[in-house]
């Protein structure tokens, strides 16, 4: 470090002196937060270049600025201080996204517009992306499967990287914190001509935490973890780029099962993407892509004289070409279409037999605009399928500028999940317990098998149920929104939407057997629904200030469950042990689901001192974890986890443009729930160097 | 005439009142009265043995008796239990090392609570079927529990009365209240296979009101 403390100090008795005058004296300035909200263009929505401002869809950005001037590591960082997005914790440590109050497995995360795979019982853990190397992260809510096919329900976040920009560019950024918490970012990029290269490498360790000091294993064990991500990009001629991208993620983590089975888990992580552009005319262009990627998962558990207790491992692998051809009719009207396939393997253990999924695909969407007030998208996808039911999903948008302050627009989408692995070919028998697990395409084979042994004493459901093809679960999505700008400096949007969800897939009874254990397999049944609104508010009070406010309000229900209670049939068990009838409005909810979320967000920027401040306050209200009096629903008598309030503070202060050192305090007073809540870990500290070349 | 009618009524009521209550009078000396009683901690542990196949399943069912309130070894059970599986002292036996069944005891389940289960609709008791399966289904949320695959906790549903129909032909109800002793689970689940539970006993033969 150049700097020495005495120097620090006094600078940053400057910047609190400043802070306190600048409201009277408003001071000279060449950057702002004004001007980034100018030309925000999001390429999620539509898979075209447009405008955030004028999109028919609720819609989000976080830009590159946010997330340095909030020190974000990961991608959970920043995610959970978004307006109706909260992170929830997974056993295996990792944290999946709630969005719109549907559960990780209905939300696609994209990176450079490709999925990511690697799901743990459907959770994608979203603390495994660093957002060292991200540009921006759009959000795109309601179903989009017609544009994006399976597990679009709820939502997509895409997480734009990096690309190469003019010139050449280094830069090194280094954060230490707590828990010995190491983050480190290098990148290298280059760029001249028609020629474009770029590296990053991201490495981040932690000693992890314990909440529960009785517990022989940690809340999260140590770990450390590498992100290598590269790029080409190459402009062939004035009308044809090429594109290349290769990412690697590696981690490996302590495994503890007990004081006497230790081991370790290790995940490692590929992608290749690659884009061909061609523009024919001013009026056609089209884009060739083929990406693929692979997800393994290996651990292992070792008893205490070093042998061999077990392994497992787990091994996905997808293959996607796409081809995709946009219109320009005129200026008004767009289409673009695309056909691709998707190739799907995965060997892991339980498995009846190694599966493999073939989906070619085929979409279309017309983005046109009848006049200058009226956008309206259409469009719809087919994704035909060899192991389960084919789906179509469409979709519509309309907004309407009524006046330069206000704007209103509807979308009504389709949005399916299709059923996933294990829930086709799951063959597993508890050791211990003994009871079985069988995929729904795994039934009719393993039954017959367990018949010969001996094993089935009766069948519940007839074997023939099985025939028909498994359903994806699907959703209908309306949401109805308003923008409405008070001022150049004041915005807000308000956005109501309900998630129908059908054929929600599920376990259930099969046969019983002779070991007085069942056979249970999955089925479509549960119907649920989740309502609610979003409300969003900027503001600028003044040119280096800025203020967000978010706010969701969560109604997620199950409809039988609410059928259930409405009927009189539920029941709950007080402390004396005697059972009582509940009511309709007993009923909460669906478990994890909190009826309110809000944030708050102060962006201070002191141009003259090269220094940013921010305080980011984010409110969960009580939500409930499992049942707790005895009837498998979540009632008003049950014991529900306590709202809380996490209030982050981050400082950075720039030097000639090269230097940026950082300090911030996250979780400022120490919140936690050591029994409920394991990714909370407490207040951490930590300090922030970047440079750049 | 509206005065008329009024005693007319009266005297009706008057005599049919006086007849009920005779007759009430003529069978008090045999009624007997409601029992009702909590059992607590009443182990039923099975065990597995995984390394044959099928897996074998071994203890013994734990039998017990509503007529006399306690665990009989005898042919006089009504139900029997052993780890989260009841069988009930009818119809046919769905494993083989169950004990026999010598009697004609039959149940179903229902929703409510201890006390608003008043009346036993006779039509629904089954026994023990090889076919069709227990009286009282095992599984979760299938029968009197449910299992969270999460926490492995074995909960018994709130509100799930079982009836029964005794081996000597009268009626019982019953709430599982808990499956582990003392009535909450222990952090490595171990105080599993013990159940609590509060019943009410109808002493009355062929009464089939609570």
């Amino acid at each position: 470090m150049i700097l020495n403390k005495k120097y620090f100090f006094t600078c940053f008795s400057l910047i609190c002196f400043y802070c306190s005058f600048s409201q009277i004296k408003e001071p000279v300035w060449t950057d702002s937060t004004r001007v980034e909200n100018l030309d925000e263009v999001i390429v999620t929505a539509t898979r075209t270049i447009r405008h955030l401002s004028s999109l028919p869809l609720p819609a989000q950005l976080i830009s590159k600025k946010e997330m340095e001037h909030s020190n974000s590591l990961r991608l959970s960082d920043i995610l959970n201080e978004q307006t109706g997005l909260i992170t929830v914790p997974d056993f295996g440590g990792g944290e999946g996204i709630q969005l719109q109050g549907l559960d990780s497995q209905y939300t696609l995360i994209l990176i450079d517009g490709v999925p990511l795979i690697g799901r743990s019982a459907g959770t994608l853990d979203i603390s495994r992306l660093t957002v060292g190397n991200v540009q921006q992260i759009e959000i795109v809510k309601g179903a989009s499967s017609s544009l994006y096919g399976s597990d679009a329900l709820g939502g997509v976040i895409n997480i734009i990287t990096e690309t190469p920009k003019i010139g050449m560019n280094t830069a090194l950024n280094y954060r230490l914190g707590t828990f010995n918490t190491h983050d480190l970012n290098t990148s290298i990029s280059y760029k001249k001509r028609k020629i474009g290269l770029s590296a990053f490498l991201n490495r981040l360790s932690s000693d992890g935490y314990q909440l529960n000091e009785s517990n022989s294993s940690n809340t999260i064990e140590p770990y450390s973890n590498y992100t290598f991500n590269s790029k080409l990009t190459y402009a062939i001629s004035k009308n044809t780029a090429f594109f290349i991208s290769g990412r690697y993620y590696t981690q490996k983590q302590d495994y503890v099962a007990s004081e006497d089975l230790k081991g370790e888990s290790a995940i490692h992580e590929w992608n290749a993407h690659l884009k061909l552009s061609h523009s024919y005319t001013k009026k056609w262009s089209s884009y060739f892509e083929f990406y693929a990627t692979r997800y393994k998962a290996e651990e292992f558990l070792n008893n205490l004289d070093d042998s061999r207790y077990s392994d497992s491992n787990y091994n996905h692998l997808l293959i996607r070409p796409e081809l995709r051809a946009s219109y320009h009719l005129n200026a008004k009207n767009t289409f673009i279409g695309g056909i691709g396939f998707n190739h799907e393997t995965l060997e892991r253990p339980d498995f009846i037999e190694n599966p493999i999924f073939n989906s070619p695909y085929a979409y279309i969407q017309l983005d046109a605009n009848p006049s200058d007030r009226l956008n309206i998208i259409v469009g719809g996808r087919f994704d035909s399928h060899n192991k389960y039911k084919s789906q179509w999903s469409p979709k519509a948008a309309i907004r309407y500028q009524f006046s330069d302050k206000l704007a209103i627009k509807t979308a009504v989408g389709y949005g399916y999940k299709a059923p996933d692995f294990r829930q086709l070919y799951f063959d597993f028998t508890n050791a211990t317990v003994g009871y079985t697990v069988l995929g729904y395409n795994a039934v009719l084979t393993a039954i017959s098998k367990l018949q010969e042994q001996g094993e089935i004493a009766n069948l519940i459901v007839p074997i023939s149920e099985s025939e028909s093809d498994l359903n994806s679960e699907n959703s209908i999505s309306i949401n109805f929104g308003l923008d409405y700008k008070f001022s150049s400096t004041l915005t807000a949007n308000l956005n109501i939407f309900r998630n129908n969800i059908n054929d929600l897939i599920d376990t259930r009874v099969i046969a019983n057997k002779t070991n007085g254990q069942n056979v249970f397999s999955y089925y479509n049944i549960n119907k649920v629904y989740t309502e609610g609104l979003e409300f969003n508010t900027k503001w600028n009070p003044t040119k280096n200030l800025k203020i967000t406010g978010g706010y969701q309000l969560l109604f997620a229900k199950d409809k039988d469950a609410k059928q259930a209670f409405k009927n009189g049939e539920v029941y709950a068990r007080n402390s004396n042990n005697t059972s009582f009838q509940l009511q309709k409005d007993d009923y909460f909810g669906l478990y994890n689901r909190s009826r309110h979320m809000a944030n708050l967000k102060l962006f201070y920027t002191l141009p003259n001192w090269k220094t940013d401040a921010n305080i980011r306050t984010t409110y969960r209200s009580k939500y409930g974890l499992s049942d707790s009096n005895g009837n498998s629903y979540l009632d008003s008598y049950d014991s529900f986890v306590d709202g809380y309030v996490v209030i982050d503070f981050a400082i950075n202060k720039s030097f000639n443009n090269n230097y940026k050192i950082g300090f911030g305090i996250d979780n400022l007073f120490d919140f936690t729930d050591t029994q409920n809540i394991s990714n909370i870990p407490g207040r951490l500290l930590y300090g922030k160097l970047n440079i750049k070349l | 005439m509206k005065t008329i009618k009024t005693i007319q009524l009266a005297v009706i009521t008057t005599l049919l009142l006086g007849l009920t209550a005779c007759n009430n009078d003529d069978d008090d000396s045999n009624t007997l009265e409601l029992e009702s009683n909590t059992v607590t901690n009443l182990e039923a542990t099975q065990s597995a043995d995984y390394s044959t196949n099928p897996p074998s399943i071994t203890g013994d069912y734990i039998k017990f008796s509503f007529v006399t309130g306690t665990t009989t070894t005898g042919n006089d059970w009504d139900i029997a239990f052993r780890g989260s599986t009841i069988i009930v002292n009818g119809g046919e036996a769905t494993t083989e090392d169950q004990p026999e069944r010598t009697g004609e005891v039959a149940a179903y389940i229902t929703s409510g609570t201890l006390a608003s289960v008043t009346e036993i609709n006779t039509e629904l008791l089954v026994s023990d079927s090889a076919t069709d399966g227990l009286a009282i289904p095992t599984g979760s949320d299938n029968g009197w529990y449910n299992y969270n695959a999460t926490t492995h906790v074995i909960s018994p549903i709130a509100g799930k009365i079982i009836v029964v129909k005794t081996i000597t032909g009268t009626y019982a109800k019953f709430e599982i209240t808990s499956y582990y002793e003392n009535g909450a689970p222990n952090e490595a689940l171990s105080n599993s296979q013990f159940y609590s539970f509060n019943y009410v006993y109808q002493p009355n033969a062929g009464v089939t009101t609570f």
